[in-house]
């Protein structure tokens, strides 16, 4: 756009011409909006799903994986031994293994290759990359290396894989169909820097493309702006991937809302509660408790506190937390977490076995711990969301509630990175965290008992509690469904009467679709599988 | 560049031929090249100082590194920190590890981001572009619209356009650049529907090639006009907002600045001499105006660069905003210092653009 030289004269005609332009300058923007876009070599007709989400991201990396966006991406372009169908996470399933055993004592778990399954550049999957793989994830000591801890992989014949445990290893079918446990194609990533060890290179270029044999293949990745996957046209299965590309945007919570309204895109992943309820009648909302245990504790060691690590204490601030009014504030959808172990897995409390708020009680547990008008320091992630709901407004609540049971709770928020430095140390008086399952076995909950991951950051030291470290000892061992789900039950109770932790809710996990979308089930540890998204 | 005082009447005989340089104390020089030399050393170790600034900055947050980017579990294991600390060059003391960071510098290494595990250079040459042709777009629109305005209001002073001008301005001022971006983005995009969603082209389409990174020019330069018409659609609206606070600062200044000179004596001079409207106004009264003008322009480049982070987020633009949000919250050193010092030097060029600029409009600027 230019000026061009005007008589003074005509000055009167300049505004309106200036006006003009700025409105053609803003009118040409509509050039954009074609309902169908459809270009940069796209077929004509070929179909394109756009997924919004806040990004939690670092990697395509198979072996580095540990966040749910990586996982959603995960899920789409590999495949790992077992899966969950649908959004049932109690049972595993075959996936390229076709069946699978678990020996008596619970060590062996032997599983048979399916054949006839081809990577996406059409060589076939074969025991040594099922082997590579998992070591390689296993040795590499990346964030979910864990998962495999002390399971030795081995090929017994080109269509046999076992997995042996030093103990009884139960999760271990619950474990396999992490996304992070994904085969890759060995002879590909080797290439590439593969090494199943500390040594390994081979991230860089799985961030470029993916060497799996999943539905979809990477086409592009930024770890900081969008993801796109586009179909395996070699795929070996029967369900053939719908959809010919699939864009996944960062895209803010607020900004979600209007692109999945105005069907900018298909499916938003990050809406709160609140979000949702304004959401137009033509889209599709799908409302599920999340597997995030939002939880407070307080912490055991007596150097970091007097107060908190005081035995009554914790009972104070369970019996006065007002949980009716917290799930008021996370919205629909969203309930009580009567334990740490979520509701959809087994071995979870009864949903209407969760605590009521006795205040009275509370305050009578105060007087009993000896402390009067205790003030304590709750320290929380300050710009963390948890399915769209912020710590902020929570801790503020939790403030108010424990001000009417006589303790004064000063709030201390910080970013995640650096709050999290306080909360792994263990040097939090007061923390407000969640937990999502790493698996979704109850057996990833004896964390929070003492001396494990968990039940450090609350100070709470191996020795504290001798009953329920052997009650969580003997659940990790013990074999078979319903005694399974009795053992965790216990050690839930256990740690609901004395323990440091006090389970609050689990947000609702909100997903809006399109009208056109269908197949859409939320998934605890994958969040959604992009594969199984259909079109009317 | 006239060797003609423009500000001044006209006095070089047409018989003297143009001299090379002023005869200045010494005379060694065009004072301009002086000028300019002395501009580049001075910016050139200001980027220096950028360099150490954001490096301590940098390793004062706290917050420990390992920890934001190792796993929970893998951290529990001394034998991998330390491996970890030493991949990334943590376990050197603090002065040996800027040098090896200036040294990177230099060369164009600016590490690797422990989030992305790219180059932060490879990551900042995309993210760079985007911000630029976003920031470059906005500029633009500004300068030209917030100068036109001014100059009308000027022109029209007291009367219903120079008012509504005004208005104009100051709502532009006043009203934060983020809630702007909302705004627009519900109205236009969302209950108008006239205007593209987030990002930088329609999610169907594949970027064009990458000439520039800037996707308009590129687009343009392949010849793919449909991506071109996408990559410009969805530009204008956040461009459009992040201009609209520079808008309003251009038109108050160019408004005052014009009024200003129209007031002295040489542009009443002129008029008497009976010289075009068109004239004084182009020769006299906007190259006088515009060095206050160029000023805020320069300065206005800077508060709509921190602009652009939060409208980026809105608009999910893939810039340096969001590397650099996203970087900071996952404690990525080398990509948090690789930002501070592209966005330092941004600063500095602009700074020099600026500098450079008034010498070439006023003489008097290059000769003190």
């Amino acid at each position: 756009m230019t000026i061009r030289s005007r008589r003074p004269g005509a000055n009167a005609a300049l505004l309106p011409v200036l006006l003009t332009g700025a409105l053609a300058l803003a009118a040409c923007s509509s050039g954009g909006s074609s309902p169908a876009p459809q270009s940069g070599g796209a077929p004509a007709g070929a179909k394109t799903l756009v997924i919004d989400t806040s990004f939690d991201l670092k990697t395509a990396d198979p072996g580095r994986t540990y966040e749910p966006t990586g996982l959603i991406i995960g899920k789409a372009t590999y495949e790992t031994l077992l899966t969950f169908e649908g959004s049932n996470v109690t049972k595993p399933v075959p996936a390229l293994a076709e069946s699978f055993e678990l020996s008596k004592d619970g060590k062996t778990l032997t599983l048979k290759l399916r054949q006839g399954v081809t990577f996406a550049d059409g060589s076939p999957v074969t025991a040594d990359d099922v082997v590579f793989s998992l070591n390689r994830v296993r040795d590499m000591k990346g964030t979910p290396s864990f998962l495999l801890d002390g399971v030795q992989v081995e090929k017994t014949d080109d269509t046999t894989i076992t997995l042996t445990s030093e103990k009884a290893n139960p999760a271990l079918p619950y474990i396999l169909p992490n996304p992070a446990l994904g085969i890759l194609n060995s002879k590909v990533a080797k290439e590439n820097g593969a090494t199943a060890d500390t040594g390994d290179k081979a991230e860089q270029y799985l961030n470029s493309t993916s060497a799996g044999s999943g539905p979809y293949t990477i086409e592009s990745f930024n770890v900081s702006s969008q993801v796109v996957l586009k179909a395996n046209a070699k795929y070996w299965g029967q369900q053939k991937p719908v959809y010919d590309k699939v864009v996944i945007r960062n895209v803010e919570a607020a900004t979600q809302k209007l692109n999945v309204s105005r069907g900018d895109s298909q499916v938003a992943l990050n809406l709160s509660g609140d979000q949702v309820s304004g959401i137009p009648g033509t889209l599709q909302v799908k409302k599920t408790p999340s597997a995030n245990v939002i939880f407070l504790f307080a912490n055991q060691d007596p150097s970091i506190s007097k107060v908190t690590s005081n035995p009554k204490f914790a009972e104070a601030v369970r019996k006065g937390i007002d949980y009716a009014g917290l799930l008021e504030l996370a919205g629909d959808g969203s309930v009580q977490a009567p334990g740490v172990i979520p509701s959809m897995l087994l071995g979870a409390l009864p949903p209407d076995s969760g605590i009521t708020r006795d205040l009275e009680g509370a305050k009578a547990a105060l007087r009993e711990s000896g402390v009067t008008n205790p003030t304590v320091k709750l320290e929380y992630p300050s710009e963390l969301t948890v399915n769209g709901l912020s710590f902020q407004p929570l801790a503020e609540r939790i403030q108010a509630n424990l001000k009417e049971v006589g303790i004064t709770v000063e709030l201390a928020p910080a970013p995640v990175a650096t709050a999290l430095d306080n909360y792994r140390n263990g040097k939090e008086e007061m923390g407000l965290w969640y937990w999502g399952p790493d698996y979704p076995d109850p057996s990833d909950y004896l964390a929070f008992l003492p001396g494990k991951l968990v039940g450090l950051r609350a100070g709470w030291k191996a020795g504290s509690d001798r009953a329920l470290e052997a009650a969580g000892d003997k659940a990790a061992l013990t074999l078979g469904d319903e005694a399974r789900r009795q053992a965790y039950v216990d050690i839930q109770n256990k740690l609901n009467a004395s323990g440091p932790f006090v389970t609050l809710i689990q947000p609702s996990q909100n997903i809006v679709t399109a009208p056109s979308v269908t197949g859409l089930e939320f998934h605890p540890v994958w969040t959604v599988d992009v594969a199984d998204l259909g079109v009317k | 560049m006239s060797s003609k005082d423009p500000s001044g009447p006209v006095k070089d005989s047409p018989a003297a031929p143009p001299k090379p340089g002023r005869p200045g104390r010494g005379g060694r020089r065009h004072p301009l090249a002086r000028f300019l030399f002395r501009r580049v050393v001075t910016a050139l170790l200001l980027a220096l100082g950028i360099t150490l600034v954001t490096f301590v900055l940098t390793n004062l947050v706290p917050g420990d590194p390992v920890a934001a980017n190792l796993g929970q579990r893998a951290l529990g294991d001394p034998a991998i920190v330390a491996q970890w600390r030493a991949e990334h060059g943590l376990d050197k003391p603090l002065p040996q590890q800027y040098l090896l960071h200036l040294q990177g510098v230099l060369q164009g290494d600016f590490g690797m981001s422990q989030q992305s595990h790219r180059p932060v250079a490879d990551d900042l040459a995309e993210a760079v572009p985007a911000t630029l042709e976003l920031a470059g777009t906005a500029i633009l629109i500004s300068v030209v619209l917030g100068v036109a305005f001014g100059v009308v209001a000027a022109l029209r002073r007291d009367r219903l356009s120079d008012h509504v001008l005004r208005v104009v301005s100051l709502v532009g001022i006043s009203v934060p650049t983020f809630w702007l971006a909302l705004i627009a983005f519900y109205v236009f995009f969302y209950r108008l529907q006239i205007t593209p969603g987030s990002g930088r082209i329609d999610p169907g389409m594949s970027p064009p090639p990458t000439v520039t990174g800037l996707y308009t020019v590129d687009a343009a330069l392949a010849g793919q006009w449909d991506v071109f018409s996408s990559a410009l659609g969805h530009l204008l609206t956040p461009a459009l907002v992040l201009a609209l606070y520079t808008i309003g600062l251009l038109t108050r200044f160019t408004r005052s600045a014009v009024l200003e000179v129209l007031g002295q004596d040489y542009v009443r001079a002129a008029r008497a001499k009976g010289l075009p409207p068109r004239v004084i106004l182009f020769r006299y009264v906007l190259r006088s105006a515009l060095v206050p003008v160029i000023t805020v322009a320069g300065l206005a480049f800077g508060s709509l660069l921190s602009g652009t982070v939060l409208v980026e987020a809105i608009f999910a633009w893939p810039g340096v905003g969001q590397y650099a949000y996203k970087s900071a919250t996952s404690l990525d050193l080398p990509a948090v210092m690789g930002v501070g010092l592209v966005v330092g030097c941004v600063y500095l060029v602009i700074n020099l653009i600026v500098d450079v600029l008034y010498g070439i409009i006023d003489p008097r600027v290059r000769m003190s």
